[in-house]
Formats: C-alpha cells, structure tokens, sequence
C-alpha cells in the first residue's frame, strides 16, 4: 500500500512539474486596452475628444504622422477627479516605439504642462516619428495631475523597418548637430566604468589579504591598531586626494568643452488658446436617460428645439470616444477606429428634420456592442451615476453643431 | 569528528578555511547589500536617478546623496568596529552601481527600448571612496559623518557633471529653448511620467550669486552628516549578536 502512495505521489509531482513547465513556455501575446479600466464615469465626464485623425496607418521607421483632432474640457468635469489646471498632453503608446517629435494645442508648442479651462474647446496635434517596428494601439492621452490619465480612442498603426536605422538628428544653439538616440553615450559609458574601476581597485587592495576571522580575532584581543599599516594609510590618502583631483580636473575639463549649458527647463504654460466655436441654436434637455444592466443600450429622452434658422437632424452621440451614429444623417470618413464607431447605432424616433423655431421630444437609443465591451454599463459601479456626452446636429447646408449634454443616468434591471 | 574537536587539523588548513570564508561572505554580502541598497535607493530617489531630465541642480542634488548615504553608513558600521575593513561605502556602491546597470541596460533599454543616454544611473563613486577614507584615517564615527557626509553631498554634483554637461547643452526646438536632457525627455515618451510630476528646479531658496547648485550641495551634505549618524546607529544595531549563545 505505501508502495503505490509512494508511486502516486512521485506521478504526481512529475505531472506537477510537466505542467509547470509546459505553462512557461506559453506566451500568448499580451495586448491590454488600458482604457476600459478606467471608471465609466471619468471617461464620459472629462475629456471628449472628437473630429480625432490617425494620419497613417503604416509608417516606416523614421518617418512621421500625425494624431490631430479637438478636445472638450466638459463643463461638468467630476468632483471625484482634480481640475485639469495642470495637465499635460501625453501620447498612449507602449513606451518610445515612436518620439513624440512636437505636440500643440491651439498652435502653441506645449513640451511642458499647460493649464486648461473648463468648458472650452481645444483643437491639439501630435507629431510622431516612428523608431520601433511593430503594431503598435496609438491613443490620444492627456494626464491631469491629481486625476491621473485620461486615455482617449486608440487606433492600430503599424511601423515597418529596422530600429536599427533610426536617427534623431537635432542642431544645438552651439552649431553642432548630434544623434540624440546615442549621443553621449560613450562618454557615460567612460565615465561610469573609470569610477568602477577606482572602486574596485580600493576593494581588491583589501581583499588581498585575509579579512574576517583573522581580523576579527585582532579586534577581539586589542590589536585592532595593528590592522591598518602606515602603507595602508598612505594608500588611503593617495586614494582620496586622487579622486578629488580628478574630480576638479575632469569638472574643469567638462566646463571647458562645453563653456555653454543651461538648467533644465521646467514651468507652467498658460494663456492656451481655445477654439472658439459659434453658439449653438440648437437646444437639448435630457427629460430621462437610462440603461439595462447588463445590456448594449442606452435611451435618453431628449427635447430638442431648434433655434437656428435652417433645419436640423441628430446625426452623432459621442461619449468616451465610442460615437453612435445614424448613418441617414452622417457618416465617418476619417477612419476612425472600427471598435468605437457604431455606424448605425444611434436610432432617434423622429428625426425628420427640425424645422427653425420647432421644438421636439424624442427617444435616442445608442445601441451597439461597445457599450459593454468598452465597460461603458460599468456605469452601475462609479460613485456618480451621470452620463455626458456630445451631440452632434447637422443641418440642410451640412454645418455641424456641437451640443453636450449631462444628466442622471438610471440603470434598469428589468 | 565530533562538535568539541576543531574542524581544522593544521594551521594550513585554518587558513584556507578562514580564505574560503572570506570569500563567501564577500560574495554574499555583495549580492544582499546590493539588493537592499537598490530597492531603497529606488523607492526614494528612483525618478532622479533614471532619467537625464530629472538630473537637475536642485531636487537631484540634494535628494540624491540624502537618500544614497544610509546603507554605506550601516554597512560600514558593520565592518569597521569588528573587523577594521575600511571599504563598506565603495562596498554598497559598487552593488548599487552593478544592480542600477544591469537594470537600465537589460530593462530600461533591452526590455522597454530607452536609450541608456537617457536612463543612465548617478555616479556616487567619489563620495564612497572619500567617506571609506575617512572612516579609515579617523577611525571616528563622528569624524567620519561629518567631514566623510559632507564630502559625500559635496562630491555628487562636480563627480556627475563630466556625465551629465554634454546633455545640458541648449537647443532651439519649435520655438522654445530646451536642453538636450529636456528634449530627451519629450521626445522618448513616458505614458505614466507627465511633464508636471518632473520635480525639477523646484523651490525657494534658489541662488546664492546665481549659482544653484552649490546651495543645493550645501544642504544635502549637512543633512547627510544627520542621516550619517542615524543610519550608523542602525548598522551598529542590526550587527549585534546578543542573540547567538558563546559557545
């Protein structure tokens, strides 16, 4: 009987271990979409980003493209997430498989934190230059200190080529022109490995000799004195003063090959300038929006009164970069990312046109499978139940009017 | 053999024993000190030691040597008053150095592609070799937290510079002026490093003439004699041991 627990157990651990390490060499390809885990809530209330264009798909190592677009700093922006009064326009890539070559909003170069306004619209652009082949999710990103990051819509882009080839070349103030991938690297190089050298010449001078029981012993019976020589004495100091002169020279040295430095550039930018969009003749009041848990839809009833002077139709709902659209009314040609449009998933009971001066209740469902799968019903879960979003109205000329709209949103589990 | 014999039949024998020892515990305190240092060096002074736009004349400078003088100043504790070994300092660095080097190289840049021009680690080599010397020439824990501390915060800047000066060299990019380091920082892109967490060229007390930096030195070195002394203490206490029986 011990003789076959004995067998089972040793069958067993092999098992053990042949699954272990048949798991090891399983590596499926890891491609996480960061943007679902953030809070339903924030990504609906914050920032919206629209009108977004990916200018290339594929790109080859060192050449560019552009993310161009607008955002909108919600007027409604949530209690629970600091102000983006200091923020900074980041880009969401999987570390520096491209640089970021330039980035602006409202035209203005922004390397540093800007300061933005609640309310406002900003039209933004990011310059890319491809450095490391492969396929690469893209996003939008702006990160507001005390909120964190507020990721937008992300597309595909695939880099082709060698990382090998690529160059960063830049022109100082000084005139020269340098490689910033590789410059200075050999001179760190240098530098670090002469310092470990002198370092581990001080440690081997010590370790020649016998170091712990025998010392120990010294120490132990009053002859610590005897461990330290005159010779290791003088040694010491010719260590000291010989790192503090090279020190000095090598300071002196580099003061003179480069008689022009200045400090690291940090501060706020301000005074960004917004877009500055007509008024809407468009009104909107969200009578009552809710959802079904778990479910793909969203309805709100809306009143809608036009008080422009050519008719409108409800053609978009864009919310945390999912856009819902009637495909009777509009269309995407931008190429926007398949995942977050819904080509026809805004269905509005009525949308005839609206005529100058009429006013009109409606039912608006957005239904398309990203509500769930982009964890959008998660709503259920965030401290705020609101919902907020921008509607988009296009009128007989094809003019577009931006409204947002903001309102409780009711989850519904029957 | 029985445990009241001595393990060693000749004086010979002791002494290659008593080599054999030293080697396995260099070795091992190499590797324990080394991991120790790196993860505490790295929770506190992590950003401005991996990013060359981090390295500036205020924050770095004072930041740095603070956080970097505790396990040099325990570990010497711990092998000078037993052993009268003068090389704890450049014992802690020199595993610093090697663990902050196979991490940037096989990380930073084999693993999420920075170039190592831009995630090197600080140098703090001067300010080990200095503070052993002293420890050694005075044989004084006070002598060596003050002239050894100061000499540790006052070697850090001048010690980086060579490495460093090249990268703040000034360029004209769009429109604004930048160093080189700034622009390094701009264009290889850090998803979870926004620009306004860059603590850099923070602060009051800014300039005495105009220089920065020696203010910044100034300070750390005489804060770096105080945690000299605490983290000496702590060495002292973490060696003791009461808890092992005499024989």
């Amino acid at each position: 009987m011990k003789l076959l627990k004995d067998k089972v157990a040793k069958l067993s651990f092999v098992a053990l271990l042949a699954t272990v390490t048949a798991s090891m060499f399983y590596t499926p390809t890891a491609s996480a979409h960061g943007e679902k885990s953030q809070a339903a809530f924030m990504r609906m209330r914050t920032i919206h980003w629209f009108d977004l264009n990916w200018s290339k798909d594929e790109v080859a190592v060192n050449d560019t493209m552009t993310i161009s677009g607008k955002f909108f700093v919600f007027s409604g922006w949530p209690e629970t997430v600091d102000k983006p009064e200091v923020s900074f326009l980041n880009i969401g890539i999987p570390g520096p498989v491209f640089i970021r070559a330039g980035s602006w909003i409202g035209g203005q170069l922004v390397p540093r934190s800007v300061s933005l306004e609640l309310g406002e619209t900003y039209d933004f652009k990011v310059l890319l230059k491809a450095r490391r082949p492969g396929d690469w999710h893209v996003h939008t990103m702006l990160n507001v200190k005390g909120g964190g990051p507020i990721i937008g819509p992300g597309k595909w882009v695939t880099v082709t080529g060698s990382m090998s080839d690529f160059v960063n070349p830049i022109t100082t103030l000084t005139g020269e022109t340098i490689d910033l991938e590789d410059y200075n690297l050999e001179n760190t190089y240098f530098w670090h490995a002469f310092w470990y050298a002198l370092g581990l010449a001080w440690l081997v001078y010590w370790m020649r000799k016998p170091m712990f029981i025998p010392r120990s012993i010294a120490v132990e019976s009053g002859k610590a004195d005897s461990l330290i020589s005159g010779t290791d004495k003088k040694v010491a100091m010719g260590f000291a003063a010989g790192t503090m002169a090279i020190v000095a020279i090598a300071m002196g040295n580099a003061n003179e090959q480069y008689p022009v430095t200045t400090p690291l550039q940090a501060g706020l930018l301000r005074g960004i300038k917004s877009i500055e969009l007509p008024v809407s003749t468009v009104a909107v009041k969200v009578e009552d929006a809710t959802y079904r848990v778990p479910g793909r839809a969203m309805q709100m009833t809306l009143t809608i009164t036009n008080n422009g002077d050519s008719s409108v139709r409800l053609g978009e709902f864009n919310t945390a970069g999912v856009r819902f659209m009637d495909a009777n009314v509009a269309q995407d040609e931008t190429g926007y990312p398949d995942d977050l449009l819904a080509e026809e998933g805004l269905t509005v009971s009525d949308n005839s046109p609206l005529a100058p001066g009429q006013s009109r209740t409606v039912q608006v469902t957005a239904s398309d499978a990203a509500w769930e799968v982009y964890r959008l019903a998660d709503l259920i879960y965030d401290p705020d139940s609101r919902f907020a979003g921008l509607l988009f109205f296009w009128d007989e000329s094809g003019k577009r009017q931006m409204v947002t709209v903001d309102a409780p949103l009711i989850p519904s589990f029957i | 053999m029985s445990a009241s014999q001595s393990a060693v039949r000749s004086r010979a024998e002791a002494v290659k024993a008593s080599r054999t020892f030293d080697w396995l515990i260099c070795f091992t305190l190499f590797f324990v000190v080394l991991g120790g240092y790196h993860i505490h060096y790295m929770l506190t002074g992590g950003d401005w030691d991996f990013w060359s736009d981090w390295k500036d004349r205020r924050l770095w400078v004072t930041v740095a040597p603070i956080v970097s003088i505790t396990f040099p100043a325990a570990v010497q504790s711990m092998l000078w008053w037993r052993y009268r070994l003068p090389f704890g300092a450049v014992l802690c660095v020199l595993g610093l150095l090697l663990g902050e080097w196979v991490n940037r190289y096989l990380n930073f840049w084999g693993w999420t592609y920075f170039p190592v021009n831009f995630c090197f680690p600080s140098n703090l080599m001067p300010g080990a070799i200095v503070l052993d010397v002293v420890l050694m020439l005075t044989g004084s824990m006070t002598a060596t937290a003050v002239i050894g501390g100061m000499a540790w915060g006052l070697l850090f800047y001048p010690g980086n510079w060579p490495i460093i000066a090249p990268l703040h060299v000034p360029v004209e990019y769009n429109g604004m002026m930048m160093t080189l380091a700034d622009l390094q920082g701009y264009h290889y892109v850090r998803t979870g490093t926004p620009e306004y967490i860059r603590m850099v060229e923070k602060g009051t007390l800014r300039t005495f003439g105009k220089d920065v930096a020696p203010v910044s030195a100034f300070f750390s070195a005489f804060v770096s004699i105080l945690i000299y002394f605490l983290w000496h203490f702590f060495g002292q206490w973490f060696n003791k041991t009461d808890f092992v029986k005499a024989a």
